[in-house]
């Protein structure tokens, strides 16, 4: 198998993008997502004849153009040998696309692949999109008549948290301090404005015992990372990422099932964690900083546990120590993470690894971590029922 | 075991479908009774109900009543709702672990938040075009 880089990338700043359907003027998606194939192919320095793949992240149902990929094929002339198509996993979606870019190198399909996507949706309300989501996490009939929705699942992990850890909502807000102040520093991020724990508190509810800047925005997004076999990513000169490990497990479940489980331990995240640490041959203690698909402050705390990153039962109260933040002993999302970096949930795997090319290439300015040489990302879908895991690593 | 009933005076605001297979346990469940499959092989139920066994995949599977007990794992209160449920936010759902080992996720109907680990039953609520189970504290006789 060939070895599998990441040598661009290009990236949409967070934010409202859509425009509604009876917009004089519009921003659409093709013609936002081709700048930034330009600018990502750009930056790797590839030629535009080297890429034979081109995986997306399938677009909202709201984008009007259907066959996106084939339609974008089209839209940049570029005929491929390996892979044109759209992948869907619900927040899994690009952490999946990245993969079916990168089986494609692996496989010697392709030499250079394109793994892109564009999540257009602010333009429909939360109450209308809710329509849709609350759909896809959970059973049609015997869940979504009691009015769950997405996030109401990781609300429930938050009241067994704190019951079980004799935590608080005040440590896990400490989480969304930490995410909003790193935010600040970054230049893409949807929210900069620093925020207090008394902002926090005072927020509208959303799902107790969340509130308002405890869940994720809506957003837009849309980026495109160029994946390139290692020959060509050496012969660039470039500094390029090396994906080093990767883990996958679906626990075969849809939000819970009827087996009752120790819901908050993420089984998981710490099964594809431990596979991708084994395959890149470290241990969580080797990693730099991680970029976590953490929707809720919740969601950080636990997943941070099922890796191995911070002890079980303690990764609220490291949040609060400040151990977690920039210049802490594991920083964990220099981004500003889901809460203030933004969530364009169908992208959101992509910004992570657009995170973790500025860290890993010395690119990230104020929010850099020092001597930054692994990361690791996560993805997943539904409460954590599934997740993958990559390591990454710098190549200067 | 019959379940307590609480009349709702609307609709459901969004109804389940139902199956050949499934209309049993809507069926019975608008008589008061929680049932569920389980596995004729290797005897362990499932929840939803199902033609077959998720575990082993027999397809020997029969109905069993379940007793309505069981203690809640955890609970949330949904502010924010999908349109559909916005007239009836906020409101409480959770995870209940019955006693025969099985999880279900449902409304709460407690006005009070409810201690995590703490009993619960299995109640009825008889809307105007048919049933949805809920669960409540043990003790809890107060209308939603």
């Amino acid at each position: 198998m060939k070895g599998v880089t990441i040598l661009g990338a290009a990236a949409l700043p967070v934010g409202k993008w859509q425009t509604p359907a009876n917009a004089e003027r519009h921003v659409l998606e093709h013609e936002t997502l081709a700048k930034l194939v330009i600018d990502a192919v750009e930056d790797a320095g590839v030629d535009k004849n080297d890429i034979s793949s081109l995986v997306f992240s399938l677009p909202r149902p709201y984008t009007q153009q259907k066959y996106f990929a084939t339609f974008m094929a089209n839209y940049l002339r570029l005929p491929c040998s390996g892979s044109v198509a759209e992948i869907m996993g619900n927040g899994m979606t690009a952490g999946l696309a990245f993969e079916t870019a990168a089986n494609d190198i692996r496989l010697g399909r392709s030499r250079v692949a394109l793994a892109l996507g564009i999540n257009f949706e602010t333009a429909t309300s939360a109450a209308e999109h809710m329509m849709s989501s609350m759909r896809a996490t959970g059973d049609v009939d015997f869940h979504v008549p009691f009015g769950f929705t997405p996030i109401s699942w990781y609300a429930m992990d938050a009241a067994r948290y704190i019951h079980e850890f004799q935590s608080s909502r005040k440590q896990l807000a400490s989480v969304a301090i930490k995410n909003r102040h790193h935010a600040s520093l970054n230049p893409i991020a949807q929210f900069r404005k620093p925020i207090t724990l008394e902002e926090i508190l005072a927020q509208s509810p959303i799902v107790d015992p969340l509130g308002l800047y405890e869940v994720p925005p809506r957003s837009d997004g849309a980026v495109c990372l160029v994946l390139a076999e290692e020959d060509v990513s050496r012969a660039s000169k470039r500094p390029y990422v090396r994906v080093r490990g990767r883990g996958f497990f679906h626990e075969g479940a849809h939000q819970i099932s009827e087996v009752p489980n120790d819901m908050i331990a993420l089984v998981s995240a710490a099964k594809a964690g431990h596979e991708a640490f084994v395959e890149a041959g470290i241990a969580a203690s080797n990693v730099d900083f991680a970029e976590l698909y953490a929707p809720c402050t919740i969601v950080e705390v636990l997943v941070s546990e099922a890796l191995g990153l911070v002890p079980r039962g303690h990764g609220a109260r490291l949040a609060e120590e400040g151990q977690t933040a920039l210049g802490g002993r594991i920083p964990i999302c220099t981004s500003g993470g889901l809460q203030s970096r933004g969530h364009p949930a169908y992208v959101t795997p992509f910004y992570s690894f657009v995170e973790v090319m500025d860290q890993l290439r010395g690119r990230a300015g104020q929010r850099q971590v020092s001597n930054a040489q692994i990361a690791v990302t996560s993805a997943e879908l539904g409460n954590y029922n599934a997740a993958l895991v990559h390591v990454l690593e710098a190549v200067r | 075991m019959t379940l307590s009933l609480i009349k709702m005076d609307r609709p459901r605001s969004y109804p389940p479908r139902q199956t050949e297979f499934t209309q049993h346990f809507w069926g019975v469940l608008n008589e008061g009774r929680f049932e569920t499959t389980r596995c004729d092989d290797c005897g362990r139920p499932s929840f939803p109900p199902k033609p077959f066994c998720p575990h082993c995949w027999s397809r020997n599977v029969a109905w069993i009543e379940l007793s309505g007990r069981g203690k809640l794992y955890a609970q949330t209160v949904v502010h924010a709702a999908p349109s559909v449920f916005r007239d009836e936010a906020p409101y409480r759902v959770g995870i209940v672990d019955l006693e025969e080992g099985v999880r279900i996720a449902t409304r709460i109907v407690s006005e009070e938040t409810p201690e995590l680990d703490h009993p619960v039953e299995i109640v009825v609520l008889n809307y105007t075009d048919g049933p949805l189970f809920a669960a409540r504290p043990v003790g809890d006789r107060r209308k939603p």
